[in-house]
C-alpha cells in the first residue's frame, strides 16, 4: 500500500518518464482487457433485450497494477466472489450480474477516464467504487456528472466526503478519523490517575494514515492527554530509526501511530531497539496483516489496531461470506476483499429495494435516495450513511492477546480482556 | 543532547550502511562509464536471497553470502560481457540507463513474480536487541550491518590497491586506452570490475536484509540517493563516495532533529545541486564527472 513519493529531479525524472513508457507499453498487451465479461456482450447495452433476461452490467475500475496493486486485487477478488455468490443464488432481481472490470494502473486521470467508458461506451447499468482515497475521488466525481450511485470500498479519509458528492458511500463500519473511536472512549473511562498524561504520534503523510492517528489525537488533547512528539514522514521513508530516536526521547506515555505496513514494522523495530517501552502502542493497518506477526517475532503482545472486519465476527450474513470464499480461494477474507463484498451487498440492497437497475438518472436517483433512508445489513455490521457519505459506526479495536490478535473493544463485542498498561516488547 | 549523541550515532551507522551500497555503483562507471540503474534492484534480489534462504534453512541471513557473493560476481561478468560491451562506446553513457532501467524492471518483476509483492522482514532473534554506549543505544543488527560495511569496503580497497587485478583495474579507470597500450586485457578486466561491483551489491543486501521490510519495488527508493552519493563523491571514486555517503547520512539524521523527515530527506538533492553548480567533477572523483 505504500505510495512512491520520487525526489530527485535528475535521475528519478529519466526514471519516471520510462516507467510510464514501460507501463502503457504493457497496456498494450492486454492487461486492461475486461476480466470478466462472460458471454463477451460487456458492451451490449441492457435496454436493447428484454427484461429479467438480460445480466446487469456493473463496471469497475481498479489499480490492478502500480502502487495499490496488492490491495486493487483483493477488492478485485472480493468483487467477484460477490458476483459468483450472487448468479449462484439466483441473481438480483431475477437477473445475473456480469462484472467490468478495467485497470487504471493507480492513476487518478486514468480512473477518470476508464469510469467515463464504462458509462458512456459499455453503458453499464451500474458501477462500483475503485481502491483508496486518490483513485475515489476522480471516479466519484464522473459517476455524479452522470447522476450514477457510487458505492466505495476503500475511500475512508475526510477529503473523499467534504468535495459536495450527492451520489456517495463509503461501504465500510467509519471513516478514517473515526478508526479509534472505541480506545478513546476506553481511555476517557479509566480512572484519572490511571490515564496516560503524555502522547507521541507519527503518521504518514497520506488522508488515510494520518486521518486515523489525527482523530485520536484531537480526542485525547481535548481529554488532556499531552503531545509531546508529533512526526509526519513521506511515505517512500524507510529508515525508522531517526524517529524512533525522538519519540524515545519524547518518553510519551503513549504511542500511536497512522501507518501503512513497512512504516509501521519499520518503525517498532526502531523504537525496540532504542530500548522504548510505551504503556500502549496503537498502529493502523500494519497489526491485522498475517505477515506483521512473522516480521516482528514475539514482541507483538499488546500492540492495538482497529480493523474494520474479521472473519470471526458474527454479523448475520459474514458466515456465508467467510464459507463461499473460502470455497472459491481457499482462504479467509482480509478486509479488502469484504469490504468490496459489502459494496456489493450495499447495491443489491438498494438495487431489490428500489426494483430497478438501470443507467437512467430515475433509477439512480431513487437508489441514491433509498441508501440515504435504510440501514443495510452487511458483513461488517448494519450501516448507515450521513449526508455525505460518511458510514456512522466505529472500528473494532484488535489486541495482541497471548501472540493472537483478538477483538479487545468495544466491550459488547470483545474477546479478551483489554490489557493496559501494554506488557514490554 | 542525548537526543543529538543519538542521532548521531544512528547516522554514522547509516553512512557506512550507504557507503556500502553506493560502493559498487560508482565502480561501475568508473571503469566502464556506466550508469547502472540496477545495481539496487540487485540490492533487493540479494535481500530477497537471504530472507529466503532463512526462512527455508532457519539459518542466519549472513550465511547466504556464501553461495549469494559468487554468484552475483558471475552475473557481473556475464551481464558485462554478454550485454554492456555489445553497446556503442559512443553512446554507452545513455545507452546503459536505458539498458539497466531494463533490467531493474525484470529484476523488480521477477520478484514480485516468484514471492508475491508481500512485504518480506527477516526475522531474527536479535533485531530488536541493543547495547547503551555513551549515552546512545546501537542496535545490533545496525551494528552487525555497519561492520559488514567496512569489512567489505576493506576488502574492496585492499583489493584495488594491493592486488595486480586492482592495479589494472585502476589503470582501466584512469585511461583505459593507455592501459591497454601496456598489455592490460581491458575487456577482461571491465568483466571482474562490473562483478566485483555487484558483489559489493550482494553484501550490501545481505546488510539492508538485517534491518528494513523488503518489496519488490523498494529499489526505486534507494538509486536516487545512491547516485546523489556516488556523484557527491566523485564518479568512480570509491572512497569519495564512502566519504559522501557518510558525510550525508550524519547530515540526514541530524537534520531530522530541527525539520522533521520530509525536509531532512532533500539533503541529498541540494547537496547533489551544489556539487554540480561548484565542484562538477565531486569532491575526490578528479575530472570523470565531465564526461557524464
Amino acid at each position: 500500500m505504500s505510495v512512491k513519493t520520487h525526489t530527485n529531479r535528475s535521475i528519478r525524472g529519466w526514471i519516471a518518464i520510462m516507467a510510464a513508457g514501460g507501463l502503457l507499453a504493457l497496456a498494450g498487451c492486454g492487461i486492461d482487457e475486461p476480466s470478466e465479461s462472460g458471454d463477451g456482450d460487456a458492451g451490449a447495452d441492457s435496454s436493447d433485450g428484454a427484461e429479467g433476461e438480460d445480466p446487469i452490467q456493473i463496471g469497475i475500475s481498479l489499480p490492478l497494477t502500480g502502487d495499490f496493486s496488492e490491495p486493487g486485487k483483493g477488492v478485485q477478488r472480493g468483487y467477484e466472489a460477490w458476483a459468483s455468490y450472487v448468479n449462484e443464488n439466483g441473481g438480483l432481481l431475477g437477473r445475473d450480474v456480469e462484472l467490468t472490470i478495467l485497470d487504471d494502473q493507480s492513476n487518478a486521470d486514468r480512473v477518470a477516464s476508464d469510469y467515463e467508458k464504462l458509462i458512456n461506451q459499455d453503458g453499464v447499468d451500474l458501477v462500483f467504487g475503485p481502491f483508496s482515497t486518490r483513485l475515489v475521488v476522480p471516479a466519484a466525481q464522473v459517476a455524479m456528472d452522470y447522476g450514477f450511485l457510487f458505492v466505495e470500498p476503500a475511500g475512508a479519509a475526510e477529503e473523499v466526503f467534504n468535495q459536495g458528492f450527492t451520489n456517495l458511500f463509503y461501504a465500510a463500519p467509519a471513516v478514517a478519523q473515526d478508526h479509534y473511536n472505541y480506545l478513546a472512549e476506553h481511555i476517557e473511562a479509566m480512572p484519572e490517575g490511571e490515564r496516560p498524561q503524555t502522547a507521541a504520534y507519527a503518521a504518514m503523510d497520506d488522508p488515510f494514515a494520518q486521518g486515523t492517528a489525527y482523530g485520536l489525537k484531537e480526542k485525547l488533547e481535548a481529554m488532556g492527554v499531552e503531545t509531546v512528539a508529533d512526526e509526519v514522514y513521506p511515505p517512500n521513508t524507510t529508515d525508522f530509526s531517526s524517529i524512533a530516536a525522538k519519540i524515545e526521547a519524547s518518553d510519551a506515555d503513549i504511542i500511536v501511530g497512522g501507518t501503512q505496513y513497512q512504516d509501521a514494522v519499520n518503525l517498532i523495530i526502531a523504537l525496540q531497539q532504542l530500548g522504548y517501552q510505551p504503556d500502549l502502542a496503537a498502529f493502523s493497518t500494519a497489526p491485522t496483516n498475517p505477515e506483521f506477526a512473522a516480521a516482528i517475532g514475539d514482541k507483538t503482545e499488546g500492540i492495538l489496531s482497529p480493523t474494520g472486519y474479521t472473519p470471526e465476527s458474527t454479523y448475520p450474513t459474514n458466515a456465508e461470506f467467510v464459507e463461499f470464499f473460502n470455497q472459491e480461494h481457499g482462504s479467509e477474507p482480509t478486509e479488502d476483499e469484504a469490504n468490496a463484498w459489502t459494496t456489493g451487498q450495499v447495491v443489491a440492497a438498494a438495487v431489490e429495494g428500489v426494483g430497478c437497475a438501470d443507467p437512467s438518472p430515475e433509477c439512480q436517483g431513487q437508489l441514491i435516495d433509498w441508501l440515504r433512508n435504510n440501514e443495510v445489513e452487511t458483513v461488517v455490521g448494519p450501516l448507515t450513511w450521513d449526508a455525505e457519505g460518511r458510514p456512522q459506526g466505529a472500528h473494532l479495536v484488535q489486541q495482541y492477546v497471548d501472540g493472537e490478535i483478538t477483538i479487545v473493544l468495544p466491550d459488547d463485542a470483545k474477546e479478551a480482556e483489554f490489557i493496559y498498561p501494554k506488557p514490554e516488547w | 543532547m542525548d537526543l543529538v549523541v543519538q542521532s548521531l550515532v544512528l547516522g554514522i551507522l547509516l553512512g557506512g550502511l550507504y557507503a556500502l551500497l553506493a560502493a559498487g555503483l560508482t565502480l561501475y562507471f568508473g571503469v566502464m562509464r556506466v550508469v547502472m540503474i540496477a545495481h539496487s534492484a540487485f540490492l533487493i534480489l540479494a535481500a530477497y536471497l537471504a530472507w529466503w534462504f532463512t526462512s527455508t534453512t532457519g539459518l542466519d541471513p549472513l550465511l547466504s553470502l556464501l553461495f549469494t557473493v559468487p554468484l552475483f560476481f558471475v552475473t557481473g561478468v556475464f551481464v558485462q560481457r554478454v550485454l554492456i560491451a555489445r553497446l556503442k562506446p559512443a553512446t554507452l553513457t545513455m545507452m546503459s540507463v536505458l539498458l539497466t532501467f531494463a533490467i531493474a524492471l525484470m529484476i523488480e518483476g521477477m520478484l514480485g513474480f516468484v514471492f508475491s509483492g508481500t512485504q518480506r522482514r527477516i526475522q531474527l532473534p536479535y533485531s530488536g536487541a541493543s547495547f547503551e554506549i555513551f549515552g546512545a543505544r546501537i542496535a545490533v543488527v545496525k551494528l552487525i550491518a555497519f561492520a559488514l560495511a567496512a569489512v567489505a569496503l576493506a576488502a574492496l580497497y585492499l583489493v584495488l590497491k594491493a592486488t595486480r587485478f586492482g592495479q589494472s583495474l585502476r589503470a582501466t579507470i584512469q585511461n583505459s586506452e593507455a592501459a591497454a597500450l601496456v598489455g592490460i586485457d581491458t575487456k577482461k578486466v571491465a568483466g571482474y570490475g562490473f562483478g566485483v561491483g555487484l558483489a559489493t551489491a550482494a553484501v550490501g543486501g545481505t546488510a539492508l536484509a538485517l534491518d528494513a521490510t523488503i518489496y519488490p519495488s523498494l529499489h526505486w527508493h534507494w538509486i536516487g540517493p545512491l547516485m546523489a552519493i556516488i556523484v557527491v563523491g566523485g564518479l568512480g571514486s570509491v572512497p569519495g563516495a564512502a566519504a559522501a555517503a557518510m558525510v550525508l547520512g550524519v547530515s540526514q539524521s541530524l537534520l531530522q532533529i530541527p525539520m522533521g523527515t520530509t525536509w531532512a530527506q532533500t539533503i541529498f538533492y541540494i547537496v547533489l545541486f551544489a556539487t554540480l553548480v561548484f565542484r562538477p567533477h565531486g569532491f575526490f572523483g578528479g575530472r570523470l564527472a565531465q564526461r557524464f
